[in-house]
Protein backbone atom coordinates (compact mmCIF):
# COMPACT_ATOMS: atom_id res chain seq x y z
CA UNK A 1 0.00 0.00 0.00
CA UNK A 2 2.90 2.40 0.60
CA UNK A 3 3.66 2.18 -3.13
CA UNK A 4 0.22 3.54 -4.04
CA UNK A 5 0.27 6.50 -6.41
CA UNK A 6 -2.99 8.43 -6.37
CA UNK A 7 -4.56 10.68 -8.92
CA UNK A 8 -4.34 13.52 -6.42
CA UNK A 9 -0.53 13.15 -6.10
CA UNK A 10 -0.17 13.21 -9.90
CA UNK A 11 -2.41 16.25 -10.32
CA UNK A 12 -5.05 14.13 -12.04
CA UNK A 13 -8.82 14.15 -11.51
CA UNK A 14 -11.44 11.59 -12.35
CA UNK A 15 -14.96 12.48 -13.46
CA UNK A 16 -17.29 10.50 -11.17
CA UNK A 17 -20.08 10.66 -13.80
CA UNK A 18 -18.33 9.28 -16.92
CA UNK A 19 -15.07 8.15 -15.26
CA UNK A 20 -12.78 10.01 -17.64
CA UNK A 21 -9.36 10.88 -16.20
CA UNK A 22 -8.29 14.50 -16.68
CA UNK A 23 -5.55 16.90 -15.68
CA UNK A 24 -6.43 19.15 -12.75
CA UNK A 25 -6.25 22.88 -13.48
CA UNK A 26 -6.27 25.67 -10.93
CA UNK A 27 -9.80 26.90 -11.52
CA UNK A 28 -12.76 27.53 -9.24
CA UNK A 29 -14.94 25.09 -11.15
CA UNK A 30 -13.61 22.52 -13.57
CA UNK A 31 -15.80 20.58 -15.97
CA UNK A 32 -15.22 17.18 -17.54
CA UNK A 33 -14.20 17.58 -21.21
CA UNK A 34 -16.12 14.41 -22.14
CA UNK A 35 -19.52 14.71 -20.42
CA UNK A 36 -19.28 18.34 -19.14
CA UNK A 37 -20.11 17.39 -15.51
CA UNK A 38 -18.51 19.47 -12.75
CA UNK A 39 -15.38 17.68 -11.49
CA UNK A 40 -13.92 18.00 -8.00
CA UNK A 41 -10.84 16.58 -6.28
CA UNK A 42 -13.32 15.36 -3.66
CA UNK A 43 -17.06 15.98 -3.70
CA UNK A 44 -17.67 19.19 -1.67
CA UNK A 45 -19.27 18.71 1.79
CA UNK A 46 -19.71 15.00 1.10
CA UNK A 47 -19.34 13.80 4.69
CA UNK A 48 -21.63 16.47 6.19
CA UNK A 49 -24.32 15.85 3.56
CA UNK A 50 -24.25 12.08 4.04
CA UNK A 51 -24.25 12.42 7.83
CA UNK A 52 -27.26 14.80 7.86
CA UNK A 53 -29.25 12.56 5.53
CA UNK A 54 -28.46 9.48 7.63
CA UNK A 55 -29.53 11.23 10.86
CA UNK A 56 -32.81 12.41 9.28
CA UNK A 57 -33.51 8.93 7.91
CA UNK A 58 -32.73 7.33 11.30
CA UNK A 59 -35.26 9.62 13.03
CA UNK A 60 -37.93 8.80 10.45
CA UNK A 61 -37.22 5.07 10.72
CA UNK A 62 -38.97 5.09 14.12
CA UNK A 63 -42.44 6.37 13.07
CA UNK A 64 -42.11 4.37 9.85
CA UNK A 65 -41.97 1.16 11.86
CA UNK A 66 -44.03 1.97 14.97
CA UNK A 67 -47.05 3.68 13.40
CA UNK A 68 -49.54 2.11 10.97
CA UNK A 69 -48.84 2.56 7.27
CA UNK A 70 -52.15 1.20 6.05
CA UNK A 71 -55.82 0.89 7.17
CA UNK A 72 -58.27 -1.69 5.87
CA UNK A 73 -61.97 -0.82 6.27
CA UNK A 74 -64.28 -3.76 5.91
CA UNK A 75 -67.99 -4.27 6.56
CA UNK A 76 -67.17 -5.66 10.01
CA UNK A 77 -64.13 -3.80 11.23
CA UNK A 78 -61.26 -1.40 10.70
CA UNK A 79 -57.75 -2.78 10.83
CA UNK A 80 -54.54 -0.77 11.07
CA UNK A 81 -51.34 -2.36 9.81
CA UNK A 82 -47.74 -1.48 10.54
CA UNK A 83 -44.96 -2.75 8.28
CA UNK A 84 -44.29 -5.58 10.75
CA UNK A 85 -47.95 -6.59 11.23
CA UNK A 86 -48.21 -6.76 7.43
CA UNK A 87 -45.30 -9.21 7.40
CA UNK A 88 -46.88 -11.28 10.19
CA UNK A 89 -50.25 -11.53 8.45
CA UNK A 90 -48.48 -12.61 5.25
CA UNK A 91 -46.72 -15.35 7.20
CA UNK A 92 -50.03 -16.42 8.80
CA UNK A 93 -51.73 -16.75 5.44
CA UNK A 94 -49.03 -19.28 4.57
CA UNK A 95 -46.89 -17.23 2.20
CA UNK A 96 -43.63 -17.72 4.08
CA UNK A 97 -41.24 -16.88 1.23
CA UNK A 98 -43.11 -13.63 0.44
CA UNK A 99 -43.30 -12.70 4.14
CA UNK A 100 -39.56 -13.22 4.43
CA UNK A 101 -38.92 -11.15 1.31
CA UNK A 102 -40.98 -8.22 2.63
CA UNK A 103 -39.33 -8.54 6.05
CA UNK A 104 -35.87 -8.25 4.51
CA UNK A 105 -36.72 -5.50 2.02
CA UNK A 106 -38.75 -3.32 4.40
CA UNK A 107 -37.23 -3.85 7.85
CA UNK A 108 -33.75 -5.40 7.59
CA UNK A 109 -32.43 -3.51 4.54
CA UNK A 110 -33.28 0.05 5.79
CA UNK A 111 -31.83 -0.75 9.23
CA UNK A 112 -28.71 -2.30 7.70
CA UNK A 113 -28.28 0.79 5.50
CA UNK A 114 -28.55 3.14 8.49
CA UNK A 115 -26.05 1.14 10.55
CA UNK A 116 -23.60 0.67 7.65
CA UNK A 117 -23.68 4.32 6.57
CA UNK A 118 -23.27 5.51 10.18
CA UNK A 119 -20.28 3.23 10.65
CA UNK A 120 -18.72 4.53 7.42
CA UNK A 121 -19.36 8.21 8.26
CA UNK A 122 -17.89 7.76 11.77
CA UNK A 123 -14.84 5.92 10.37
CA UNK A 124 -14.12 8.75 7.92
CA UNK A 125 -14.72 11.44 10.54
CA UNK A 126 -12.25 9.72 12.90
CA UNK A 127 -9.75 9.24 10.05
CA UNK A 128 -9.63 5.50 10.64
CA UNK A 129 -6.83 3.91 8.61
CA UNK A 130 -7.98 0.32 9.02
CA UNK A 131 -10.20 -1.83 6.78
CA UNK A 132 -10.83 0.51 3.81
CA UNK A 133 -11.36 -2.56 1.62
CA UNK A 134 -14.14 -3.93 3.86
CA UNK A 135 -15.80 -0.51 4.23
CA UNK A 136 -15.75 -0.01 0.47
CA UNK A 137 -17.37 -3.40 0.01
CA UNK A 138 -20.01 -2.54 2.62
CA UNK A 139 -20.70 0.80 0.93
CA UNK A 140 -21.21 -0.86 -2.46
CA UNK A 141 -23.59 -3.38 -0.87
CA UNK A 142 -25.63 -0.49 0.59
CA UNK A 143 -25.73 1.20 -2.82
CA UNK A 144 -26.81 -2.06 -4.47
CA UNK A 145 -29.65 -3.12 -2.12
CA UNK A 146 -31.04 0.37 -1.37
CA UNK A 147 -33.76 0.45 -4.01
CA UNK A 148 -35.34 -2.85 -2.89
CA UNK A 149 -36.92 -1.17 0.13
CA UNK A 150 -39.41 0.49 -2.22
CA UNK A 151 -41.11 -2.92 -2.47
CA UNK A 152 -43.77 -2.16 0.16
CA UNK A 153 -44.57 1.26 -1.32
CA UNK A 154 -45.31 -0.36 -4.69
CA UNK A 155 -47.35 -3.16 -3.07
CA UNK A 156 -49.35 -0.53 -1.16
CA UNK A 157 -50.01 1.51 -4.30
CA UNK A 158 -51.60 -1.54 -5.96
CA UNK A 159 -53.64 -2.50 -2.88
CA UNK A 160 -55.02 1.04 -2.74
CA UNK A 161 -55.91 0.97 -6.43
CA UNK A 162 -57.53 -2.48 -6.28
CA UNK A 163 -59.35 -2.64 -2.96
CA UNK A 164 -61.90 0.16 -3.37
CA UNK A 165 -65.21 -1.65 -3.16
CA UNK A 166 -67.14 0.83 -1.02
CA UNK A 167 -69.75 -1.57 0.36
CA UNK A 168 -67.22 -4.31 1.11
CA UNK A 169 -63.65 -3.26 1.70
CA UNK A 170 -61.37 -0.28 1.12
CA UNK A 171 -57.66 0.21 1.76
CA UNK A 172 -56.29 3.57 2.93
CA UNK A 173 -52.74 4.87 3.24
CA UNK A 174 -51.73 6.15 6.70
CA UNK A 175 -49.19 8.96 7.31
CA UNK A 176 -46.37 6.62 8.44
CA UNK A 177 -46.18 5.37 4.84
CA UNK A 178 -44.69 8.79 4.02
CA UNK A 179 -42.05 8.35 6.72
CA UNK A 180 -41.27 4.91 5.36
CA UNK A 181 -40.83 6.16 1.78
CA UNK A 182 -38.74 9.06 3.09
CA UNK A 183 -36.35 6.62 4.81
CA UNK A 184 -35.84 4.81 1.50
CA UNK A 185 -35.27 7.99 -0.52
CA UNK A 186 -33.06 9.71 2.11
CA UNK A 187 -30.79 6.68 2.56
CA UNK A 188 -30.41 6.41 -1.23
CA UNK A 189 -29.49 10.11 -1.38
CA UNK A 190 -27.09 9.61 1.56
CA UNK A 191 -25.26 6.85 -0.33
CA UNK A 192 -25.19 8.92 -3.54
CA UNK A 193 -23.73 11.97 -1.80
CA UNK A 194 -20.91 10.00 -0.16
CA UNK A 195 -17.51 10.26 -1.87
CA UNK A 196 -16.05 6.76 -1.62
CA UNK A 197 -12.50 8.10 -2.04
CA UNK A 198 -12.70 9.51 1.51
CA UNK A 199 -12.39 5.91 2.73
CA UNK A 200 -9.03 5.57 0.96
CA UNK A 201 -7.46 8.98 1.57
CA UNK A 202 -5.96 7.82 4.87
CA UNK A 203 -3.98 5.13 3.04
CA UNK A 204 -1.61 7.48 1.24
CA UNK A 205 -0.85 10.06 3.91
CA UNK A 206 1.23 7.80 6.14
CA UNK B 1 0.64 5.03 -22.54
CA UNK B 2 -1.88 6.90 -20.48
CA UNK B 3 -3.15 6.94 -16.91
CA UNK B 4 -6.57 5.98 -15.59
CA UNK B 5 -7.58 7.04 -12.08
CA UNK B 6 -9.98 4.92 -10.01
CA UNK B 7 -13.22 6.82 -9.30
CA UNK B 8 -13.71 4.95 -6.02
CA UNK B 9 -10.26 5.08 -4.35
CA UNK B 10 -8.22 7.56 -6.49
CA UNK B 11 -5.47 5.03 -7.26
CA UNK B 12 -3.66 5.78 -10.54
CA UNK B 13 -3.19 2.92 -13.03
CA UNK B 14 -0.99 2.84 -16.12
CA UNK B 15 -3.01 1.90 -19.14
CA UNK B 16 -1.83 0.96 -22.62
CA UNK B 17 -5.22 1.14 -24.29
CA UNK B 18 -8.90 0.58 -23.55
CA UNK B 19 -9.39 -3.12 -24.36
CA UNK B 20 -12.45 -4.21 -26.34
CA UNK B 21 -14.83 -6.63 -24.57
CA UNK B 22 -13.14 -6.36 -21.20
CA UNK B 23 -13.98 -5.64 -17.60
CA UNK B 24 -11.10 -3.97 -15.81
CA UNK B 25 -11.02 -3.56 -12.04
CA UNK B 26 -8.96 -1.37 -9.71
CA UNK B 27 -6.06 -3.37 -8.25
CA UNK B 28 -6.60 -1.84 -4.82
CA UNK B 29 -10.34 -1.45 -4.18
CA UNK B 30 -11.73 -3.76 -6.91
CA UNK B 31 -14.08 -1.07 -8.28
CA UNK B 32 -14.82 -1.41 -11.98
CA UNK B 33 -12.53 1.01 -13.85
CA UNK B 34 -14.24 0.39 -17.14
CA UNK B 35 -16.22 -2.21 -19.02
CA UNK B 36 -16.58 -2.63 -22.76
CA UNK B 37 -18.34 -5.34 -24.72
CA UNK B 38 -18.66 -6.72 -28.19
CA UNK B 39 -22.24 -5.48 -28.57
CA UNK B 40 -23.01 -3.21 -31.49
CA UNK B 41 -25.02 0.01 -31.47
CA UNK B 42 -27.71 -1.92 -33.35
CA UNK B 43 -28.19 -4.25 -30.37
CA UNK B 44 -28.70 -1.32 -28.01
CA UNK B 45 -31.14 0.38 -30.41
CA UNK B 46 -33.10 -2.86 -30.88
CA UNK B 47 -33.36 -3.32 -27.11
CA UNK B 48 -34.46 0.29 -26.60
CA UNK B 49 -37.17 -0.07 -29.29
CA UNK B 50 -38.35 -3.34 -27.74
CA UNK B 51 -38.48 -1.63 -24.35
CA UNK B 52 -40.52 1.23 -25.84
CA UNK B 53 -43.15 -1.15 -27.24
CA UNK B 54 -43.32 -3.07 -23.95
CA UNK B 55 -43.59 0.22 -22.03
CA UNK B 56 -46.59 1.28 -24.12
CA UNK B 57 -48.34 -2.08 -23.59
CA UNK B 58 -47.55 -2.00 -19.87
CA UNK B 59 -49.22 1.41 -19.60
CA UNK B 60 -52.17 0.84 -21.92
CA UNK B 61 -53.61 -2.31 -20.32
CA UNK B 62 -54.50 -3.38 -16.76
CA UNK B 63 -51.74 -4.94 -14.65
CA UNK B 64 -53.88 -6.98 -12.31
CA UNK B 65 -57.52 -7.92 -11.74
CA UNK B 66 -59.29 -8.32 -8.40
CA UNK B 67 -62.60 -10.18 -8.24
CA UNK B 68 -64.85 -10.32 -5.20
CA UNK B 69 -68.63 -10.95 -4.93
CA UNK B 70 -69.06 -10.72 -8.66
CA UNK B 71 -67.38 -7.31 -8.89
CA UNK B 72 -64.11 -7.07 -10.82
CA UNK B 73 -61.66 -4.24 -10.32
CA UNK B 74 -58.71 -3.65 -12.61
CA UNK B 75 -55.58 -1.70 -11.76
CA UNK B 76 -53.33 -0.02 -14.29
CA UNK B 77 -49.88 1.47 -13.73
CA UNK B 78 -51.26 5.03 -13.76
CA UNK B 79 -54.14 3.85 -11.57
CA UNK B 80 -51.66 2.69 -8.94
CA UNK B 81 -50.13 6.18 -8.78
CA UNK B 82 -53.50 7.97 -9.00
CA UNK B 83 -54.97 5.91 -6.15
CA UNK B 84 -52.31 7.30 -3.83
CA UNK B 85 -52.93 10.81 -5.16
CA UNK B 86 -56.68 10.53 -4.58
CA UNK B 87 -56.09 9.67 -0.93
CA UNK B 88 -54.05 12.84 -0.45
CA UNK B 89 -50.58 11.31 -0.76
CA UNK B 90 -49.31 13.23 -3.77
CA UNK B 91 -45.68 12.75 -2.70
CA UNK B 92 -46.03 8.97 -2.75
CA UNK B 93 -47.90 9.12 -6.07
CA UNK B 94 -45.08 11.17 -7.60
CA UNK B 95 -42.46 8.78 -6.18
CA UNK B 96 -44.23 5.75 -7.69
CA UNK B 97 -44.75 7.55 -11.02
CA UNK B 98 -41.09 8.59 -11.22
CA UNK B 99 -39.51 5.26 -10.25
CA UNK B 100 -41.87 2.92 -12.09
CA UNK B 101 -42.80 4.96 -15.17
CA UNK B 102 -40.92 8.18 -15.76
CA UNK B 103 -37.35 6.90 -15.25
CA UNK B 104 -37.73 3.85 -17.53
CA UNK B 105 -39.33 6.05 -20.22
CA UNK B 106 -36.59 8.68 -19.88
CA UNK B 107 -33.92 5.98 -20.22
CA UNK B 108 -35.52 4.49 -23.34
CA UNK B 109 -35.99 7.85 -25.07
CA UNK B 110 -32.56 9.21 -24.11
CA UNK B 111 -30.79 6.09 -25.43
CA UNK B 112 -32.73 6.28 -28.71
CA UNK B 113 -32.07 10.02 -29.06
CA UNK B 114 -28.31 9.60 -28.69
CA UNK B 115 -27.73 6.19 -30.33
CA UNK B 116 -29.89 6.40 -33.48
CA UNK B 117 -27.81 9.36 -34.82
CA UNK B 118 -24.60 7.45 -33.89
CA UNK B 119 -25.84 4.57 -36.04
CA UNK B 120 -26.13 6.78 -39.13
CA UNK B 121 -22.89 8.65 -38.45
CA UNK B 122 -24.34 11.83 -36.96
CA UNK B 123 -24.08 13.58 -33.64
CA UNK B 124 -27.17 14.27 -31.52
CA UNK B 125 -27.16 17.85 -30.23
CA UNK B 126 -26.85 17.91 -26.44
CA UNK B 127 -25.66 14.30 -26.17
CA UNK B 128 -23.43 15.19 -23.18
CA UNK B 129 -26.45 16.55 -21.30
CA UNK B 130 -28.42 13.40 -22.17
CA UNK B 131 -25.59 11.24 -20.85
CA UNK B 132 -25.66 13.17 -17.56
CA UNK B 133 -29.43 12.66 -17.36
CA UNK B 134 -28.99 8.91 -17.97
CA UNK B 135 -26.32 8.68 -15.26
CA UNK B 136 -28.42 10.67 -12.78
CA UNK B 137 -31.67 8.72 -13.23
CA UNK B 138 -30.12 5.24 -13.33
CA UNK B 139 -30.34 4.52 -9.53
CA UNK B 140 -34.00 5.65 -9.52
CA UNK B 141 -35.30 3.24 -12.15
CA UNK B 142 -37.03 0.50 -10.16
CA UNK B 143 -38.86 -1.66 -12.68
CA UNK B 144 -37.71 -4.93 -11.07
CA UNK B 145 -38.77 -3.75 -7.59
CA UNK B 146 -42.15 -2.72 -8.99
CA UNK B 147 -42.72 -6.17 -10.51
CA UNK B 148 -41.94 -7.83 -7.18
CA UNK B 149 -44.12 -5.29 -5.32
CA UNK B 150 -47.04 -6.19 -7.59
CA UNK B 151 -46.50 -9.87 -6.85
CA UNK B 152 -46.49 -9.12 -3.10
CA UNK B 153 -49.82 -7.27 -3.49
CA UNK B 154 -51.27 -10.23 -5.42
CA UNK B 155 -50.16 -12.68 -2.72
CA UNK B 156 -51.65 -10.47 0.03
CA UNK B 157 -55.02 -10.34 -1.73
CA UNK B 158 -55.10 -13.97 -2.84
CA UNK B 159 -55.97 -14.96 0.74
CA UNK B 160 -59.26 -13.01 0.55
CA UNK B 161 -60.28 -12.84 -3.08
CA UNK B 162 -59.65 -14.04 -6.59
CA UNK B 163 -56.76 -12.14 -8.14
CA UNK B 164 -54.96 -12.55 -11.44
CA UNK B 165 -52.09 -11.07 -13.41
CA UNK B 166 -53.07 -9.35 -16.66
CA UNK B 167 -51.23 -8.64 -19.90
CA UNK B 168 -49.60 -5.39 -18.74
CA UNK B 169 -47.88 -7.16 -15.85
CA UNK B 170 -46.34 -9.65 -18.28
CA UNK B 171 -45.30 -6.76 -20.55
CA UNK B 172 -43.84 -4.95 -17.54
CA UNK B 173 -41.95 -8.09 -16.49
CA UNK B 174 -40.45 -8.34 -19.98
CA UNK B 175 -39.68 -4.60 -19.86
CA UNK B 176 -37.69 -5.22 -16.69
CA UNK B 177 -35.52 -7.83 -18.47
CA UNK B 178 -35.14 -5.64 -21.58
CA UNK B 179 -34.01 -2.64 -19.50
CA UNK B 180 -31.49 -4.83 -17.64
CA UNK B 181 -30.13 -6.08 -20.97
CA UNK B 182 -29.99 -2.51 -22.31
CA UNK B 183 -28.02 -1.38 -19.25
CA UNK B 184 -25.60 -4.28 -19.62
CA UNK B 185 -24.80 -3.55 -23.30
CA UNK B 186 -24.33 0.19 -22.66
CA UNK B 187 -21.70 0.53 -19.93
CA UNK B 188 -20.34 4.07 -19.68
CA UNK B 189 -17.07 3.46 -21.52
CA UNK B 190 -18.85 1.60 -24.34
CA UNK B 191 -21.34 4.45 -24.68
CA UNK B 192 -18.55 6.99 -25.16
CA UNK B 193 -16.64 4.74 -27.56
CA UNK B 194 -19.72 4.51 -29.78
CA UNK B 195 -20.11 8.26 -29.71
CA UNK B 196 -16.47 9.02 -30.50
CA UNK B 197 -16.16 6.31 -33.16
CA UNK B 198 -18.93 7.77 -35.33
CA UNK B 199 -18.02 8.01 -38.97
CA UNK B 200 -17.97 11.77 -39.31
Amino acid sequence: MSMSVTGQSLGLLVCTRCRATLRAVAAAEQRCPRCHSPVHVRRPHSLATTASLVITAALLYIPANVLPVMRTHTFFSDQDDTIMSGVISLAHSGSWPVALLVFFASIVVPLLKLIALSEIVIAVARKSVRHPQQRSRLFRLVEFVGRWSMLDVFAMSLLVALVQIQSLATVHVRPAALAFAAVVVLTMLAAQSFDERLLWDTQTRG
Amino acid sequence: MSVIVCHACDLAHRLDEIAPAARVRCVRCRAELYRTNAARVDTAIALALTALVLFIIANAYPLVAFKVNGTTRLATLTGAALGLYDQGYATLAVLVAITAMLVPLTQILAFLYVLVPVRVGLRAPGQEALFRVLAAVRPWGMSEVFVLGTIVALVKLSAEAEVSARVALIAYGLLMFTLTALASVTPTEQFWQWISRRRR
